[in-house]
């Protein structure tokens, strides 16, 4: 059983198609990147999965079941979207002793989740005086509250500074991989997640571009090696004639076809001295660009 | 039964229902002097005073029936009930700890029951204890009728269900601000003009305020009359009828609506 399952989703606001045609899933102890542009319909995917929108086809489950047929929504599934809120009155451990009340959760979890996020000496301090990366983290304390095994997280990096960036990394690591919990978590900066996230899944457009392992993706871009050398003139002709493709710009030789042990035998007989070889990392940002289209205009 | 805990603990952990309170018990209390200072008063002229005298058995229902004009303020905490969820955008969490919205305006109904009892017991309180006090010192008789319970428990009801009209103008029109201004133009402009013309009152009688007149009437002609006016019962069930309309509006704006 996946823990998230959607299948051919569709939802239209006015002659918007923000999704069409959706389908994946997510499963327990993964990480699954929910990647796309701005706009491109993932918020919208994420919010029909959880009952706030309603789709105008297709079906989107969690453990199986709709959002709105789980008897206690809050103990299978934490949420963290992004236009959630807080009333800038109440407390942080109010605001999480309202949703324990309302999920009926014992009240001492609200303390416990906050100490969770590690907001636990300003629980009784008003939300109006929390910063954006404050907020974030109580947010993420409402989706631990009832001790879920599926997290849905909209745009969770939003906010939050460089530390608290890595603090999220390792906090949404430590559920997926320690708890085996179920992660779905929406980006619209693939580097964000990129260190952390098992499968990804990008989406442009309201439509799927791409699913599959991280490692798939990566191998899709193709990997090309940096060559300088002395007399570079000598050097691409030889180099093409054994089947390379080479792309010559400012001096530096961008090698596709060829692996560095033979670029280097290859520049050895033709007696040119090699000044730089170097393994061109696979640019998954710019996989991803392209992939979403974005990379066109650039 | 929780959903409805929730709903008080989401207005007990903000300030403003200590506030409408605050201000209810001012305007009662500023209701109940006034009706004590002018009682008996003929101004010279002749005739019967505008306010009878505080010996007499019609000043006390009188006194009695006072409370209900305070239904504004419980009407406006319930206009924020829903309101505050839209403007804070809690209602997010709102639905994702209850996706079954029904429940959500039920157990916000239900809160709104409880809230308008509360606003409707202090403000009798304060009112049995004006007229416990005011009357033995006039010399008169505290008398407690058929008609002054009536009017008691019409203020409870009509607390109550303003509170229930709140919520319900809340859920319609959502903008915090546009549904208090709506709500208080209502009961203050609306139902003042249709009450105080003639002409309109075929109208009048019919509309909220009216109906609450009608329930909590003392008999005692202020200057507006009362014979316009519905019957007693015929007014609580009028008050009741647009409770129901306006939880059917609370929940027919609320379940379907995508939130975004």
């Amino acid at each position: 059983m996946s823990a998230i399952e959607i299948r051919d989703l569709g939802k239209s606001f006015g002659a918007v198609r923000a999704v069409d045609g959706v389908s994946f899933t997510v499963e327990p102890g993964t990480i699954t990147g929910y990647l796309g542009p701005n706009g491109a319909g993932k918020t919208t995917t994420l919010r029909c999965l959880l009952g706030l929108v309603t789709a105008d086809s297709g079906t989107a489950l969690v453990n199986d079941r709709r959002y709105v047929e789980l008897p206690h929504p809050l103990t299978e599934v934490g949420a963290v979207l992004e236009a959630t809120n807080f009333h800038p009155g109440r407390t942080a451990l109010n605001h999480l002793r309202v949703i324990c009340a309302a999920a009926g959760l014992p009240p001492e979890r609200a303390a416990e989740a906050l100490e969770q996020v590690g907001l636990g000496e300003v629980a009784g301090k008003r939300v109006m005086t929390f910063s954006l990366g404050m907020r974030q983290r109580l947010a993420l304390a409402t989706a631990l509250v009832g001790h879920p095994r599926v997290f849905i997280l909209d745009e969770p990096a939003n906010g939050l500074d460089p530390a608290g960036i890595q603090w999220l990394r390792g906090f949404l690591r430590h559920l997926a991989h320690e708890r085996g919990a179920a992660v779905l978590v929406s980006s619209h900066v693939l580097a964000e997640v990129e260190q952390i996230v098992d499968n990804v899944v990008i989406i442009a457009k309201g439509r799927l571009v791409r699913q599959g392992s991280l490692a798939e993706l990566v191998s899709n871009g193709d990997t090309a090696i940096r060559v300088r050398a002395a007399d570079p003139g000598e050097l691409v002709p030889a180099l093409e004639r054994a089947g390379a493709t080479v792309v010559q710009s400012d001096g530096v030789l961008r090698v596709t076809g060829l692996d560095a042990e033979r670029i280097g035998r290859i520049a050895l007989d033709e007696r040119v001295v090699l000044t730089e070889v170097s393994q061109e990392r696979s640019d998954l940002q710019h996989v991803f660009l392209e992939l979403t289209g974005e990379g066109e205009t650039s | 039964m929780r959903l409805i805990r929730a709903e008080l603990l989401k207005l007990t952990t903000t300030r403003l229902w200590w506030v409408m309170l605050a201000v209810t018990i001012a305007y009662a209390l500023l209701q109940l002097g006034i009706t004590i200072g002018f009682a008996g008063v003929t101004g010279g002229q002749p005739g019967a005073p505008a306010i009878p005298g505080r010996d007499t058995a019609p000043f006390q229902e009188l006194m009695w029936g006072l409370g209900a004009s305070g239904a504004v303020f419980p009407m406006i905490l319930g206009v924020v009930m829903m309101t505050a969820e839209y403007r804070y955008q809690t209602i997010t969490s709102t639905f994702l700890t209850t996706p079954r919205r029904e429940r959500v305006v039920a157990g916000k109904l239900g809160a709104g029951v409880v809230v308008g009892l509360v606003f409707g017991l202090v403000v009798l309180a304060l009112t049995a204890v004006a007229v416990v006090i005011t009357v033995p010192l006039a010399g008169g008789e505290l008398s407690f009728t058929g008609s002054t319970a009536r009017i008691v428990v019409g203020t409870l009801a009509v607390l109550m269900l303003y509170t229930l009209f709140g919520i319900g103008i809340g859920a319609l029109i959502r903008n915090q601000l546009g549904a208090i201004v709506a709500a208080v133009a209502w009961v203050f402009v609306i139902e003042a003009i249709v009450s105080a013309i003639p002409a309109l009152r075929p109208v009048g009688r019919w509309t909220p305020g009216g109906a609450a007149t009608a329930l909590t009437n003392s008999g005692v002609d202020l200057g507006l009359g009362t014979d316009w006016l519905l019957p007693a019962w015929a007014g609580g069930v009028v008050l009741l009828g647009y409770a129901l309309v306006f939880a059917a509006v609370a929940s027919a704006t609320t379940l379907r609506r995508d939130i975004t």
